[in-house]
């Protein structure tokens, strides 16, 4: 420690202490604070500004930190350092990972009056042994988007379970052999997860301290073993999605489906314009014919940081942000996200179906329905390894064509392994 | 040897007429340079085509059939976020100017200590300082922020600006052209005259210098203007982004939200215009020779 | 920081040096070099010396989980050599360090082969379109490594790809540039394009300083160009080429930009696929600084140490060439 403190002592007198009141954000006690507030979601800016505009002393601050899997870290290092900003857009998967670390604040005293604007799904994605650590913002209840126009040419219905998939991946096989019904790369961890939870596995469970990885349980290994049969068949595609090449055979008509979230539509819809209106969405195949269950793909909370000076504050705008009308109001309009707050999915219902599907006109309705279907899933500390394991190990099987359910088993010990190793008690090692 | 490296284009002209009369040592070697060239320039011309391509055409028409979207690409790209884009490029200037103007004088004053002193700890200073191009980037980054942090310094542009001035490449270069630009006796006649150090080192070394510092500018510059990593790490308000972190915040948005495909490819091509016509600009000043000039000995 | 404030200039010489014939004044002052070196090393000291230092004391800690469950919190204790022990028993880690040696393999040689060549066919008084070859050769240089390895990227996929667009349409298939074993290739192509041009123009300014002379005597006892490139211009060149590849090779060892930009387009490379990649995954993914820092102390030494083999083979090999 001694090292770092002289180092320091070095870069100050350097420097000039001038700077170094610089980098704080508070405003003092006076009544008026500033916050700052890291997301990536577009549009954010205007929401902040119709805060900024009807609450002059408390200013929110907007910097878009970019998403994706590097930008936790930057919010973890900023913790670490004590800079964090006030308030920060997490995704679901990496919020136990951000409370271990201490990053976010406790804040639920400040959110009891909030809890029944969401479903009790939604809530328990934030909420960890009764602590709440984030007010969710946008949620993605599994669905799958596929091609309306060329399923009806080739006559194949709408598949309702995942047997029904299979069928239908052979149909647009033998209809158009250019053709796949979709792609299930090996980085598309969250679709691994959120499938198996929809068949009843639990990748992480904490009760009382003491952690379940069921990343390889029956469930999940019954998952892997469907989908290899699919690849092995040749009935779907396991290249990555969303790059030039997958676009490509968007815009072709040769990538047929998309077995993703609600969201998907608008990310279809900025990599093929010219094909809208020739889409629709569906609920998620199920399991068992009947069943209704889906899971969450996607999606992320606001949380209020340890760093925070004015957590209360801070507290108060990711409420109306996502609790009050008028905030959800703006997550699903200026936003286009689906927001999860109950009061924004009915609102949802009025609104105008994706530029992607304008004739499907039920869309929002549809929507509503999933999510009101959905199973809570409970995140672990270790998501991003154990993502970044299991699609090295699955690309791996598929590569040397060995069984994927060895991916899930390689992944299950790694991440046990490195939960024992950093201190978590696991039951099931 | 000196003489040699002044008049580089006066060099072997006098033989020429002999060698040549064979037809096929002039089409060999003509025809492979312009294979070399073809093949550097492709990916560029790519980006520039590609930058032309509205969001359907990226992905659906043939790779190097111009596109019909080049003005609204442009102007999408200018308009997003009101105008943030011309920010990032404007900051981009400055960080690498600045940056690479600090780092040059910085670099080519260590280089004239260490050629031409003999001095306590010159090997020393010099070795440790090249030791640094043997460490990663990634590796410093996090713990610079740690650093900066503690001083209160981290997400303000000094902390991209500081750490961006020291390269030991650069001092590397600036002590071999010293060595070999400078001869020894015309420090000492002006010693001998009376100039003090700094006299000596700012009138009468600096331009004979000027074409290694070209250099040092350059690589400099080009070195700050791709860096990405510490920028990300370091910044965290976004209208002090240099154009690689923006761009990368263009392309990374979480699931949900799309990459905004297009504008990051025409954003692409926008920042490597001014790198391609500083490079066409300073070739004309630039002295690479001193890299190979200074290690014969 | 002004150095106008003129250091003293009248110094006794230190003991032990050459005195020069002039007594009244030194013509080694004691301070001047130290403050002409003084930002240089104080700004080394700050950034790149102290985090260091720091990384290696990282390298000793690991966040560790206090209290159960969710309630716990990771904080930071010392873990002696726990993160240099999981560095050498990685497997994937040591796989990550083979593929850098397949890349490294292909990726070096070709780069400095190329930049040679192009360098004497440059040199070749006949040759034609040279300034224009030159400059269209070096600029890739200014092309950043991530836009480079994007663009590269939509060369490389099958559907976008205007080589397999022709291979195709000649009855040949695609290309498989980012299969395993061809991506290899690919990736090292993305490297050779913007590395070739910088290295031409240091072997290209390195030829041009070899007297003219030389190769007047050459011609005169009828040479043609292509013995004078192997006798007189390779082996003039050697220091140039000596010190390209060495930068060449350290460049390779820090292999990252290119296949983490080609990473979204195959599954073929796996977030581990090269060592330093490794390093990004656990600094910034995995949120597991100390593993990175510990990996990070191996790589650079081992940097340092190939460095200094290939410097010292290729000095001693110099010296027994000259002894002979």
């Amino acid at each position: 420690m001694r090292f770092r403190t002289l180092g320091t002592l070095g870069v100050s007198v350097i420097l000039g202490t001038a700077l170094l009141s610089g980098c704080s954000s508070s405003g003092g006690d006076t009544g008026k604070v500033t916050l700052e507030f890291w997301s990536w979601a577009p549009n954010t800016q205007k929401v902040v500004d119709a805060w900024n505009k009807a609450n002059p002393d408390i200013t929110v601050k907007y910097t878009d930190a970019g998403g994706g899997d590097d930008s936790s870290s930057k919010l973890l290092t900023a913790s670490r350092a004590g800079n964090a900003p006030d308030l920060a857009l997490v995704e679901y998967t990496t919020l136990p990972a951000m409370i271990v670390a201490d990053v976010p604040a406790d804040i639920t005293s400040y959110t009891s009056d909030i809890k029944d604007a969401f479903t009790e799904g939604t809530w328990a994605q934030t909420t960890f042994d009764g602590a709440v650590y984030g007010i969710p913002q946008d949620v993605g209840p599994m669905s799958i988007t596929y091609r309306q126009d060329i399923f009806q040419k080739f006559g194949i219905a709408v598949p309702k379970t995942w047997d029904d998939f299979k069928t239908a991946a052979e149909a647009v096989r033998t209809a158009d052999p250019q053709a796949v019904i979709a792609s299930i790369p090996p980085a598309e961890f969250g679709t691994f997860a959120g499938i198996a939870a929809q068949a009843g596995s639990k990748w992480w469970d904490v009760k009382d301290g003491k952690w379940t990885v069921g990343i390889a349980d029956e469930k999940s290994l019954e998952v892997a073993d469907y989908f290899q049969g699919l690849a092995d068949a040749g009935l779907i595609s396991t290249d990555p999605l969303l790059t030039p090449e997958y676009d490509k055979a968007l815009n072709d008509g040769t990538m047929l489906s998309w077995p993703s979230a609600l969201w998907a539509p608008g990310v279809l819809q900025s990599v093929t314009p010219d094909t809208a209106g020739s889409w629709a969405m569906a609920p998620l195949p199920q399991w068992t014919a009947g069943d209704t269950a889906v899971s969450y793909q996607g999606g992320s909370a606001v949380i209020v940081t340890k760093n925070s000076k004015h957590a209360e504050a801070a507290a108060d705008f990711a409420k109306w942000y996502n609790a009050s009308e008028e905030g959800v109001k703006m997550v699903l309009g200026t936003q286009n996200l689906y927001p999860a707050a109950t009061a924004g999915q009915d609102l949802a219902k009025e609104q105008a179906p994706p530029a992607l599907m304008p004739q499907q006109t039920d869309f929002y309705t549809q929507a509503a329905e999933i999510s009101s279907n959905t199973t809570p899933v409970t995140w672990g500390p270790n998501v991003n390894l154990a993502k970044s394991v299991l699609t090295d190990a699955l690309s791996k099987a598929i590569t040397d064509k060995t069984p994927w359910r060895d991916a899930f088993i390689a992944t299950q010990k790694a991440v046990i392994d490195d939960m024992t190793k950093n201190g978590f008690t696991v039951t099931n090692k | 040897m000196k003489s040699t490296m002044k008049n580089l284009d006066v060099h072997p002209v006098a033989v020429t007429g002999r060698v040549d009369r064979r037809p096929h040592t002039r089409l060999l070697p003509t025809f492979l340079l312009i294979l070399g060239s073809v093949y550097c320039l492709i990916p560029v011309v790519w980006v520039f085509v590609a930058a032309s391509k509205s969001d359907g055409e990226l992905f659906s028409t043939f790779t190097f059939a111009p596109g019909t979207g080049l003005f609204s690409n442009l102007g999408d790209l200018f308009a997003y976020e009101n105008g943030q884009f011309a920010l990032w490029a404007a900051n981009s200037v400055l960080y690498a100017g600045v940056g690479a103007v600090l780092s040059t004088f910085v670099s080519t004053m260590a280089g004239y200590a260490l050629a031409k002193y003999e001095f306590r700890g010159r090997n020393l200073i010099f070795y440790s300082i090249l030791a640094g191009v043997l460490i990663p980037g990634i590796t410093l980054a996090i713990p610079q922020y740690l650093l900066m942090s503690q001083v209160g310094l981290a997400g303000n542009p000094l902390s991209v600006l500081l750490p961006s001035i020291i390269s030991p490449f650069g001092i590397y270069l600036s002590r071999v052209y010293c060595e070999s630009a400078m001869p020894k006796e015309t420090l000492e006649a002006a010693r001998i005259d009376g100039a003090s150090e700094w006299r000596t080192f700012s009138s009468i070394a600096l331009p004979l210098l000027v074409p290694g510092m070209v250099t040092v500018f350059l690589l400099q510059f080009v070195g700050i203007w791709n860096n990405f990593l510490l920028p990300f790490v370091m910044l965290s308000d976004q209208d002090n982004y240099p154009l690689t972190v923006g761009l990368f915040t263009l392309l990374s948005k979480g699931s949900g939200s799309p990459a905004l495909y297009t504008l990051a490819i025409t954003g692409a091509a926008v920042s490597i215009v001014p790198l391609i016509a500083l490079v066409l600009f300073l070739q004309r000043f630039w002295k690479l020779d001193l890299i190979s000039g200074g290690i014969k000995g | 920081m002004s150095l106008t404030s003129a250091p003293p200039t009248i110094a006794s010489p230190p003991p032990g040096s050459r005195r020069s014939g002039i007594r009244r004044r030194s013509t080694r002052p004691r301070f001047a070099p130290y403050l002409f070196s003084a930002p240089a090393v104080l700004l080394y000291i700050l950034f790149t010396l102290v985090p260091v230092v720091y990384t290696v004391w990282i390298s000793f800690r690991a966040y560790r989980l206090q209290g159960s469950g969710i309630g716990g919190r990771r904080v930071d204790v010392f873990a002696g050599f726990d993160n240099y022990a999981t560095v050498f028993s990685d497997s994937e880690m040591i796989a990550g360090f083979l593929r850098l040696l397949v890349y490294g393999l292909i990726a070096v040689p070709l780069t400095l082969g190329l930049a040679l060549l192009f360098a004497l066919l440059l040199d070749v008084p006949a040759a034609r379109a040279k300034r224009f070859s030159r400059t269209a050769i070096f600029i890739p240089y200014a092309v950043p490594g991530i836009i480079a390895a994007l663009m590269w990227g939509f060369m490389y996929l099958p559907s976008t790809s205007p080589f397999s667009y022709i291979t195709r349409a000649l009855g040949f298939g695609t290309i498989p540039f980012l299969e395993s074993p061809g991506l290899f290739g690919s990736l090292a192509n993305i490297a050779i394009w913007g590395g070739v041009g910088f290295n031409m123009i240091i072997i290209y300014t390195s030829l041009r300083s070899i007297p003219v002379e030389l190769y007047e005597s050459a011609r005169l006892d009828g040479a043609t160009e292509t013995q004078m490139a192997f006798l007189i211009k390779i082996p003039l060149t050697r220091p140039a080429l000596i010190l390209t590849g060495v930068f060449s090779l350290i460049g390779a060892l820090q292999l990252y930009a290119e296949p983490t930009t080609l990473k979204p387009l195959t599954s073929q490379i796996t977030q581990t696929w090269a060592p330093l990649m490794t390093i990004y995954r656990d600094a910034f993914i995995t949120d597991n600084l100390p593993a990175a820092a510990a990996s990070s102390t191996v790589l650079a030494l081992g940097t340092l140490a190939v460095s200094a083999v290939v410097l010292w083979l290729s000095s001693s090999r110099r010296k027994a060439g000259a002894r002979s």
